[in-house]
């Protein structure tokens, strides 16, 4: 409980110490009554009005605490389907996708690093409420209530099971999408988790061909994938999973006592459930216990090697910074290398500023994204070194149980325990017996 | 069922569809053009073209550049105003100075920073609007006061006697201060309040101008609604008038008029930013005709509109008018005065 409570403080301060504002619209569109000029609808949606704004929170937190409820209490994977299918329509086609919970943490990133930046408050309560949930009832967020989910979760029809190895290998990319998402909305360069996110041109209706398709992939591998943007992409869903390991209440494949009857073993489409292990021989533990001593003496380096690694690819990465490609834009005309100039290249030569002035700035921020760069690498460096520990560590389970960590809360493995019928069987009875 | 791997046929078409998936994926991925760098893309709906209506009318011009224009000498002009004796003031950097007709230098008032605007009473006194705070000097450049400041919000852009009342449009707090000459505030004006109908003042740019008509009410220049309101000294608002129109008879881009003057027939001089334009209104704000257009005010006119970025940006022009109807143009881009006389019927 200390523990929770300490969590719970520091991201209370971590709030406070982003600025957060309310939006208020500056002044109204031009009228172009007289000349019949209309406006062309813009590819990114109105900002919504106050009140709207102040609604979606409160169905966000009314959709977290029934979903909790629905998951924890009622463990009723129907309804936990009807509550996900609403959150698709409001939260995705009624709203549009924006803002959403994964997005916010670009906004909170910059509000974070940049004091000009403030965040609005329904994106702070967007990024924090699932956060809260989390830490006290699991994943439930992404069981219902994300919209994301809820449309992967929908084309799930032929569900094919994927080795744990590579489960684990291809969820690196979550923490290097996260770790590169901070990095970039740190120095101001770009959001990309929104200018990625592959469901968008659906919610939408509209966008770019590219992301259209890429989201038709996604979907396509999620029909026998169960959400692959959820396990292997979604940055949100990389804190959430940390969240979830301590969460005070979780979901449970059995109501009561696990009977290990092996029924749920194959029944969650999403590998997460972990069956229980024999004792550890004497032969094994020894070997272990070398493995993992030889790991975290390579700890250091591999982080290292992977800071180098990354670093590398720090001048690539400065490229998402407008000022950067501006600057090397500029540079090619001055020398002569192109003749023709671009929109931005034309607005910078019309501003008459220096040159030099440019070349500094652009140098300043390649400069932030270098040594932002190394602490990504070493972030990731550090990832994979946990996780080749954690994997060396060989635990013991008596029991059928959901990996706290992975679960996404869905439900599916309810009906497959004995003991579940058995509890609806007992539940009927007291509802018919007190008729 | 292969038997002897245990692989289904529906895994590997699994497979195959998802191997396929990911290529599709990553070939958009690739493909995407997140930089802009081919272009916008946008329809044709999209393009900011301001060249043709940046084009006036010949017969629309009213007025002529009658006299060699004033250079000022400063880095940054910011206002213009007439004294009683037809004296040129203008208001930059650090000073007022004080020019004649011909361009030669009469006065200064070294000033502690650099002001916002100013106004010259009939009795010589100089009001001048700093960023904060009115400072009153005599014409020897004395100051006799130094009013109390607004705070850090304030950024003083206007400034208008009558008789005893003072008026200071305050750009920052979008606000009208209404003082006595004594530095007394009595009233402030323009907020908005449904109950009287008030919408209040947008300015999204530092652009906040007023002056007191011969009707005895106050104007006040309301540049995100591309109007100009008329109240009285009690706060009310009575009307108001001007539209938003790229064309020549109403107001363009974000946030215009940003200054403006009164004539002896109570007619108006508008300036606007951006699409520089001075331009003349009747008293009921319908349009007569246009003093300067681009053309005229910036060099290379229309040609260079697509260039003038930064120009633009400066391009806050002021305005002030004298008893013989004369018009005084100040330009901030180059800090010269100009100076207008209306075109004589039959020339």
């Amino acid at each position: 409980m200390i523990r929770l409570g300490y969590i719970i403080i520091s991201i209370a301060f971590f709030l406070i110490v982003c600025g957060i504002a309310s939006g208020v619209e500056r002044f109204p569109p031009p009228d172009f009554v007289e000349t019949g000029y209309e406006l062309p609808s813009p590819t990114t949606p109105q900002p919504r009005q106050n009140i709207y704004e102040y609604i979606d929170a409160v169905v966000l937190l009314a959709a977290l605490g029934l979903a909790s409820y629905l998951v924890l209490k009622k463990r009723s994977r129907r309804a936990i389907f009807v509550l996900m299918v609403f959150s698709l329509i409001y939260f995705g086609f009624w709203r549009k996708g924006c803002v959403c919970s994964i997005g916010a943490i670009q906004n909170i990133t910059l509000s974070v690093f940049d004091r000009d930046y403030a965040v609005p408050i329904v994106v702070a309560v967007f990024f924090l409420l699932p956060l809260v949930f989390t830490l006290f009832f699991g994943r439930t967020f992404c069981a219902a209530v994300c919209p994301l989910g809820a449309v992967q979760d929908l084309v799930l029809l032929r569900p094919v099971a994927v080795p744990n190895w590579l489960e684990s290998g291809l969820r690196l990319f979550a923490y290097a999408y996260l770790g590169t998402a901070v990095l970039l909305a740190a120095t101001g360069s770009a959001f990309i988790i929104c200018r990625y996110d592959p469901f968008i041109s659906f919610f939408r209706l509209s966008g770019s061909l590219n992301i259209f398709i890429l989201g038709a992939c996604f979907l396509l591998v999620g029909v026998f994938i169960g959400r692959p943007y959820c396990r292997f992409v979604c940055p949100y869903g990389v804190i959430l999973r940390q969240l979830s390991r301590l969460s005070k209440w979780h979901v449970a494949i059995t109501p009561d006592d696990c009977i290990k009857c092996r029924l749920c073993e194959d029944s969650c489409p999403f590998g997460v459930i972990k069956v229980p292990t024999a004792e550890w021989p004497a032969r094994d533990y020894d070997k272990s216990k070398k493995l993992l001593a030889l790991l975290i003496i390579l700890l250091p380096i591999l982080i290292l090697a992977c800071a180098w690694a990354v670093s590398t690819a720090g001048d690539l990465m400065s490229r998402t910074h407008a000022t950067v490609r501006l600057a090397d834009r500029i540079n090619l005309e001055e020398s002569g290398k192109v003749k023709e100039t671009t929109d931005a290249s034309s607005a910078f030569w019309a501003t008459g500023r220096q040159v030099k002035e440019l070349y500094s700035e652009a140098s300043n921020i390649q400069a932030e994204i270098k040594t932002g760069s190394w602490l990504l690498g070493g972030f990731l460096g550090l990832v994979i070194a946990l996780k080749l520990i954690v994997h060396s560590v060989r635990r013991t389970r008596i029991d059928y149980e959901a990996d706290r960590a992975g679960c996404l809360a869905c439900g599916r493995c309810f009906e497959y325990c004995p003991r579940e019928h058995v509890r609806l069987k007992e539940a009927k009875q007291t509802v018919g017996g007190s008729e | 069922m292969s038997r002897r791997t245990g692989i289904t046929n529906i895994e590997i078409l699994a497979g195959v569809l998802v191997a396929l998936a990911i290529v599709v994926a990553v070939i958009a991925l690739v493909k995407l053009d997140v930089t802009g760098e081919k272009g916008s893309g946008l329809g044709k709906e999209f393009i900011y073209d301001i060249e043709d209506l940046a084009k006036i009318d010949p017969n629309l011009i009213l007025y002529e550049e009658s006299a060699k224009a004033i250079s000022t000498g400063f880095k940054s002009a910011r206002a213009i105003a007439i004294d009683f004796d037809g004296r040129i003031c203008v208001a930059g950097d650090k000073v007022i100075r004080v020019f004649v007709e011909s361009g030669d230098l009469v006065g200064e008032i070294k000033l502690a920073g650099p002001p916002g605007c100013l106004t010259v009473t009939d009795d010589g006194k100089f009001y001048i609007g700093m960023k904060d705070h009115v400072e009153v000097y005599d014409g020897q450049g004395k100051r006799l006061a130094a009013w109390q400041g607004l705070g850090d919000d304030a950024v003083l852009t206007s400034i208008a006697v009558s008789k005893n009342d003072v008026f200071v449009a305050d750009a920052g707090d979008r606000i009208v201060l209404h003082y006595d000459t004594t530095g007394k505030l009595i009233n402030r004006i323009g907020a908005r309040d449904e109950d009287k109908d008030i919408p209040g003042f947008v300015i999204p740019s530092p652009y906040f101008d007023l002056a007191v008509a011969r009707d005895g009410l106050l104007r006040v220049t309301n540049p995100g609604r591309h109007r100009i309101e008329a109240y009285t000294f009690d706060g009310y608002l009575e009307f108001s008038w001007g539209e938003f129109s790229s064309n020549v008879e109403g107001f363009c881009g974000c946030c215009n008029p940003v200054n403006f003057a009164i004539l002896d027939d109570e007619s108006f001089v508008t300036c606007e930013k951006g699409l520089i334009r001075v331009k003349i209104y009747d008293p009921e704000g319908a349009f007569v005709g246009v003093v300067a257009g681009p053309e005229q005010l910036v060099e290379g006119g229309t040609a260079r509109i697509d260039e003038w970025a930064s120009e633009g940006k400066a391009g806050g022009f002021d305005v002030a008018v004298d008893a013989a109807g004369r018009i005084f143009i100040l330009d901030t881009i180059k800090n010269v005065v100009r100076i207008f006389t209306r075109i004589e019927a039959g020339k």
